[in-house]
């Protein structure tokens, strides 16, 4: 105990030598978790509550398009926009604007569609008046087709596509219900029967009866919670941080091996596994002090940049025996570079490329969710992305120890792997 | 204090051996010299006693006890100096010798103890606090003499303890190891200056090409050769040739 102390001590005084390192250490990881929050601020509202703006040329200046303007306004995700630079839009400049890419999309609403679906309407309302005996016929003629046309700049994305193509095929279906059921009791009240005029019957209150709602798939949770770039990218980046302790992990291993202090070491009986531990646990500690460091930030700077708190689930032990458990991981991964290099200028840049490529498929960079079927089998072999998935069950999903203790066991798999690595290789190198 | 018999040693990247068939006996409590010219496989023998490298094959005993057997025992009853500064370089030496004392299992008082002695004798007691890369050459050497000495070890090993070393610092080296000796310690060490041998060393093992050349008595040697000095004898039983 007293020698494990002593290592401790004695990795903290390295340590300490070094004290830009350190800073670089704690630093830099917060700088990238900080500007990637905020690059990834706006992605992350496409797919909820940014607004984008959407070209409206209404060629028809009918009931029609009215509604479905006034339907659309409604819904906070779109704004209309109806002129450009002062001048009001029309269908050659709206389309020119989505080509050039100004603008992601524009709805043209064709002449005389308010008069297509007034027929449309006058020939149900005539066809059940008939039905029911009632006198009299509104006007009708024959059915022509006519199209809402849409234009989309081609790199929307698909699921912006279809959120703004439900919306108007809804809007468009509620208002022809609306004119159907208006001109159907315009029919029923001109056909005599009680000539009291009947009050404006509320469709929208009709159609609500019934609704969708969200909820939370955790019962137990009050808190209903939507990933956004605070929660992604925070505990992404704060794992890759922390896997960046690998640098002065595998660094000193191989200066202590060049410089002799090594050597000075295994001259010394029984110390060597005290040794290992005394380091291993300085470096845990370091690592768990650093991720705290950057949860900390994304939960106090990062709301002060107007970008939302950081959630961190409710197992806060949980939370802890995590970090504790990643930390492992990235020192073990640390030693075993360490131990596979003979000189720093072959560890470093293996060491840093090879945690941005593990980050990468372990998905840091992008959600594992969204990345094609090959890949996402492809993450599992990432550390990272064991890592990320406890931190999302912790945050996201609320989840306790029951919920992550796979994801640790896989992780110490990982650590137990990296030291043997190690150990295999520092015993060859004996010889 | 040191037996070695048939020992064999090729490392793994070598194509030939450095150690092939070596055999010393170094009885009792001396001051034993170690030498041959470069490359003759001087370090590669230390490195094997204090349990640092494995040999082939062949036997070592040091103080009795079998490396191949009881490794352990032996690390804790020698000190070792090696060849190359053992020390962190960016700590300073009582930082370095704090840090080693502890690992020996040495108490905090022991350490203070032994370290304030040996910084007194070894003349670095106003470097004490300064990073061991800021030492000059002769300083290091001194330093990583005394990470060897904390645990008192009864044999103590050297490997070229005044290579590169100013006249005072040697001296004060080997008026040291000379003390050492006198308080009941052996001492094995290798040197290239046989002045330095020959003046004191009980016991000297020439080997060339990993294999004894000779061994006994300095004086003897040179009688029995009919040289005036050990270097003569030296030059007699190795040849001219430059070595790599
Ligand atoms: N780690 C190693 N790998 C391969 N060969 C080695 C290694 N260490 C030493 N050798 C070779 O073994 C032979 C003996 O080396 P050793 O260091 O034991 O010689 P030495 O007598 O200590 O020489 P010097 O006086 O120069 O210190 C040399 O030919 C050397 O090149
Ligand atoms: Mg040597």
């Amino acid at each position: 105990m007293r020698k494990i102390i002593a290592t401790l001590i004695n990795e903290f005084r390295l340590f300490r030598k070094d004290l830009a390192g350190v800073a670089l250490l704690f630093l830099m990881p917060l700088v990238l978790t900080i500007i990637m929050a905020l690059i990834q601020d706006a992605p992350f509202r496409e797919y909820q509550d940014i607004r984008f703006d959407v070209l409206w040329v209404n060629k028809d200046n009918g009931r029609l398009a009215e509604k479905m303007k006034d339907g659309l306004m409604s819904i906070p995700q779109f704004r209309l926009v109806s002129s450009y630079e002062n001048k009001p839009l029309d269908e050659i400049k709206a389309r020119e604007l989505v080509q050039s890419g100004t603008f992601k999309i524009a709805i043209i609403v064709p002449e005389g569609i308010t008069a297509e679906v007034v027929n449309s309407a006058n020939q149900v309302a005539n066809d059940m008046g008939k039905r029911l005996g009632a006198a009299g016929k509104l006007p009708e003629r024959e059915t022509r087709s006519a199209n809402l046309e849409i234009y989309f700049d081609p790199v929307t994305k698909q699921a912006m596509k279809l959120s703004l193509l439900n919306a108007l095929d809804k809007q468009l279906t509620k208002v022809q219900a609306e004119m159907i059921m208006g001109r159907l009791s315009d029919r029923m009240n001109s056909a005599g029967g009680d000539s009291s005029p009947s009050p404006e019957f509320d469709l929208q209150q009709k159609m609500q009866a019934v609704s969708i709602k969200e909820f939370s798939a955790d019962r137990q949770s009050k808190v209903n919670l939507n990933t956004n770039s605070v929660q992604h990218n925070v505990p992404a980046w704060a794992i890759f941080g922390l896997f960046f302790i690998i640098i002065p992990i595998a660094g000193n291993t191989i200066r202590e091996r060049e410089e002799g202090s090594l050597m000075r070491i295994r001259l010394i009986p029984g110390s060597y596994f005290s040794i290992l531990f005394g380091r291993l646990s300085f470096y845990v500690l370091l690592g768990v002090a650093q991720f705290y460091g950057m949860l900390l930030a994304g939960w106090a700077i990062l709301p002060k940049l107007g970008l939302p708190h950081l959630y961190m689930g409710q197992a806060p032990l949980t939370l802890l025996v995590t970090a504790m458990v990643i930390a492992i991981t990235a020192t073990a991964y640390g030693v075993c570079i360490g131990a596979l290099f003979q000189t720093p200028n072959q560890a470093l840049p293996f060491g840093a490329i090879s945690i941005v490529i593990l980050s990468a498929i372990g998905g840091i960079w992008v959600p594992v969710e969204i990345l094609p079927a090959g890949l996402q089998q492809l993450a599992k072999v990432s550390p990272l992305h064991w890592a990320l998935d406890a931190i999302n069950t912790i945050f996201l999903r609320n989840g306790g120890l029951p919920a992550v203790w796979t994801n640790l066991a896989i992780l110490l798999g990982f650590s137990a792997v990296f030291v043997t690595i190690a150990g295999l290789v520092e015993s060859g190198r004996q010889q | 204090m040191l037996a070695i018999s048939q020992l064999y040693k090729t490392y793994r990247q070598a194509s030939e051996p450095s150690l092939s068939g070596l055999t010393i006996d170094f009885p009792g409590n001396i001051i034993a010299g170690l030498l041959g010219p470069n490359g003759a496989g001087k370090t590669t023998t230390i490195s094997i006693l204090c349990g640092l490298v494995k040999a082939d094959s062949g036997s070592v005993k040091v103080l009795g006890y079998d490396i191949a057997e009881d490794k352990e025992e032996i690390k804790k009853r020698i000190g070792v100096v090696p060849q190359s500064i053992a020390l962190y370089p960016t700590l300073t030496v009582t930082e370095n010798l704090e840090y080693i004392g502890k690992l020996y299992g040495l108490t905090n008082a022991a350490i203070r103890q032994k370290t304030g002695r040996y910084l007194h004798l070894f003349g670095l007691e106003k470097s004490a606090h300064k990073a061991i890369r800021h030492f000059s050459g002769g300083m290091k050497r001194r330093a990583n003499i005394i990470a060897a000495l904390l645990h008192e070890p009864r044999l103590l090993i050297l490997d070229e303890p005044t290579a590169g070393v100013d006249v005072q610092s040697r001296n004060m080296i080997l008026q040291f190891l000379k003390e050492y000796h006198g308080q009941g310690h052996s001492i094995l060490y290798t040197s290239h200056l046989l002045e330095e041998a020959q003046q004191l060393c009980n016991e000297i093992a020439i080997i060339d090409h990993g294999k004894l050349v000779v061994k006994g008595n300095p004086a003897e040697l040179m009688e029995k050769n009919q040289c005036s000095s050990l270097e003569q004898v030296f030059l007699h039983l190795t040849g001219y040739t430059v070595r790599d």
